[in-house]
């Protein structure tokens, strides 16, 4: 099965420790694969196993809470 | 070859309340970065502050202070004329909505930075780019959006009725502007829009008929709500047409002749003015919906999930283009909530089971939840009380006793499944109802709870008393 792929708009990075603590988190989740994250742009592409899930649960993070300072929609 | 869109994270269609209430929520949510822009045309803040909800109260509450001191209820206070001229409490209230609009729309929008705002009507050119169109129907600029939300509204719909063009008409949208109080008017349409702006009309000095096609008034409420308030509005000199229909209007001299047929045959009325109060139609023909993948019901209004998400990934409408029975600016403003917080990742859906609505007329009309025939064809039987304010002591001592309080409540767990008023502040009373549905409380609950005495809102308690005992053998004192 081909491997899912999706980009993201994140919001409140300011610094290259945000970019790592996004990283980290996303790829603690079961499922995803990779992660690249652009400070400068504000964006992500995050690859996962579509068998395990689909593209907005990706949303679903901790890292993404109403309490974290992250928070990050889905562009495609 | 196309220009290049310019991208946003956020593209809203509309200005009205769903619109603002999405862009202020994404523009907290992401701390101002959210890149949003904001289509639309006409004045800012759309139906609700403009043409709706601001304007119609207002006009209320200005013909109830005419009407009231003429109808005085309480012994040895005597009838008084009230002095006042309509044309300057049109200016009045032509001048609190400008106020009100910027206030509460303009200088709020503009002290967010990250949107932006475009004059024009938005038409998708495919489900992530709209082009937005001059009045001219020019295209001036592409945007794209990483999501997307329509909040295009409602407007009135004009019946296809002979020689109604010809005659002129007035309707929700142009009512605000006239300076001369009609002396008497036909309103088309006996639902909450047509009754408002009739008892408001009526309670300056008009004559107001009502032609209605249903056989009875506001046909979502309990049945005794509809014709208690019906007798009231006759008594306050109201006329009504039920199951009627215009079958031609035309001007006579410097009236309107208005054709109306019944069961019992043809009738002519001639007035100085007709308003429409039809029904909306949403603002969806022009939008190209098909490019976008988004699917309307056979009216044209948008199919969501209670996530507010169309049938079109990454697109989402909310407000009064939705497909829904409720059209209120409260629910228009919490869907373009749940739609950004959804865009999030939040798990948000719409409740409308717990979504109060109202009629202001005077006495008022609140509801929330499910009636009694809803609730019994739902569950095969329900249990239902109805208490009429004539046993309120603090409605007796006002003189206002024509309403009621009417609770229906789920017989396996004494949960109140719904609740509908008709009291002169029944806007503010169904809050309780609305946290009683919406929480799942019980009869029991409200009856625990300590209500002030004597007050409207002490009838909600004992509505709910009156489920376990005769009320009218009770002392005004019994807990
Ligand atoms: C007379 C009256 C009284 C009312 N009283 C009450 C009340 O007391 N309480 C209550 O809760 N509700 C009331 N309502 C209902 C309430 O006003 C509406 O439910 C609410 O305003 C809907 O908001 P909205 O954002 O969905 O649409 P709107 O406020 O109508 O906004 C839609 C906007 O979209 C714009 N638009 C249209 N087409 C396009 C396009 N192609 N591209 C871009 N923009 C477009 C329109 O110009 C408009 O500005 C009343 C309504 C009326 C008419």
């Amino acid at each position: 099965m081909e491997v899912g792929k999706v980009k993201l708009r994140i919001y409140g990075m300011t610094c290259g420790d945000c970019v790592t603590k996004i990283s980290r988190s996303l790829l603690e989740k079961q499922g995803v694969m990779d992660v690249n994250i652009s400070l400068q742009e504000g964006l992500g592409e995050v690859e996962f196993d579509p068998t395990d899930l689909k593209p907005g649960d990706i949303l679903k993070n901790h890292v993404f809470s109403r309490n974290s300072h992250y928070r990050a929609t889905l562009i495609e | 070859m196309r220009k290049e869109p310019k991208r946003y994270d956020l593209v809203i269609l509309g200005r009205g309340a769903a619109a603002f209430s999405a862009a202020i929520k994404g523009s907290e949510i992401s701390n101002g970065e959210m890149s949003i822009a904001l289509i639309g045309t006409g004045p800012l803040g759309g139906t609700c502050v403009n043409v709706g909800c601001v304007p119609s109260k207002y006009l209320l509450e200005a013909s109830h202070r005419v009407f009231m001191p003429k109808h005085p209820r309480i012994d040895g206070i005597y009838e008084t004329i009230v002095n006042h001229d309509f044309s300057t409490v049109m200016k009045g209230l032509r001048s609190y909505v400008r106020d009100a609009r910027e206030s509460k729309y303009a200088e709020v929008i503009r002290n967010y930075n990250n949107v932006t705002l475009y004059d024009g009507l938005g038409k998708f050119l495919d489900r992530k780019t709209v082009g937005i169109e001059d009045d001219k129907g020019r295209n001036v600029r592409i945007v794209s959006g990483s999501n997307i939300l329509i909040a295009t509204g409602s407007r009135p719909s004009i019946p296809n009725i002979e020689g109604l063009t010809e005659a002129g008409f007035l309707t929700s949208d142009s009512l605000w502007d006239i300076d001369k109080l009609p002396s008497s008017v036909a309103i088309i349409g006996g639902g909450a829009i047509g009754l408002e702006i009739g008892q408001a009309l009526l309670h300056f000095g008009s004559r107001v008929t009502i032609v209605e096609a249903m056989d009875s008034l506001l046909p979502q409420t309990e049945s005794e709500i509809g014709s208690a308030l019906r007798t009231l509005l006759e008594k306050e000199g109201m006329k009504f047409y039920m199951r009627a229909r215009i079958s031609r209007v035309h001007k006579y001299r410097k009236k309107k002749s208005v054709e109306i047929i019944t069961h019992k045959g043809k009738e002519k009325i001639a007035v100085d003015e007709v308003l429409l109060a039809t029904g909306r139609e949403p603002n969806t023909k022009n939008l190209n919906l098909e490019v976008a993948g988004v699917k309307t019901d056979p009216r044209g209004m948008i199919l969501t999930e209670a996530s507010m998400r169309t049938t079109s990934p990454g697109v989402y409408a909310a407000g009064d283009c939705v497909s829904k029975k409720l059209f209120l600016e409260t629910l228009a403003a919490r869907e373009g909530v749940i739609a950004v917080s959804n865009m999030f990742g939040e798990t948000a859906n719409i409740d409308y089971g717990s979504s109060a609505w109202a009629v202001f007329t005077y006495p008022q009309v609140a509801g929330v939840g499910m009636t009694e025939n809803e609730f019994s064809k739902k569950n095969g039987s329900c249990l239902c009380r109805t208490f009429p304010l004539s046993n309120l002591t603090k409605a007796s001592i006002m003189g206002e006793t024509e309403g009621l309080i009417k609770i229906t409540v789920d017989p396996k767990d004494n949960r109140i499944a719904g609740m509908q008023i008709m009291a002169p502040n029944a806007t503010d009373m169904i809050t309780e109802g609305a946290y009683a549905v919406r929480n799942g409380y019980t009869i029991d609950d409200i009856i625990a709870t300590s209500h002030i005495f004597p007050s409207m809102s002490e009838g909600i308690k004992i509505a709910a008393q009156s489920f376990i005992r005769d009320i009218t053998k009770m002392s005004c004192c019994v807990e």
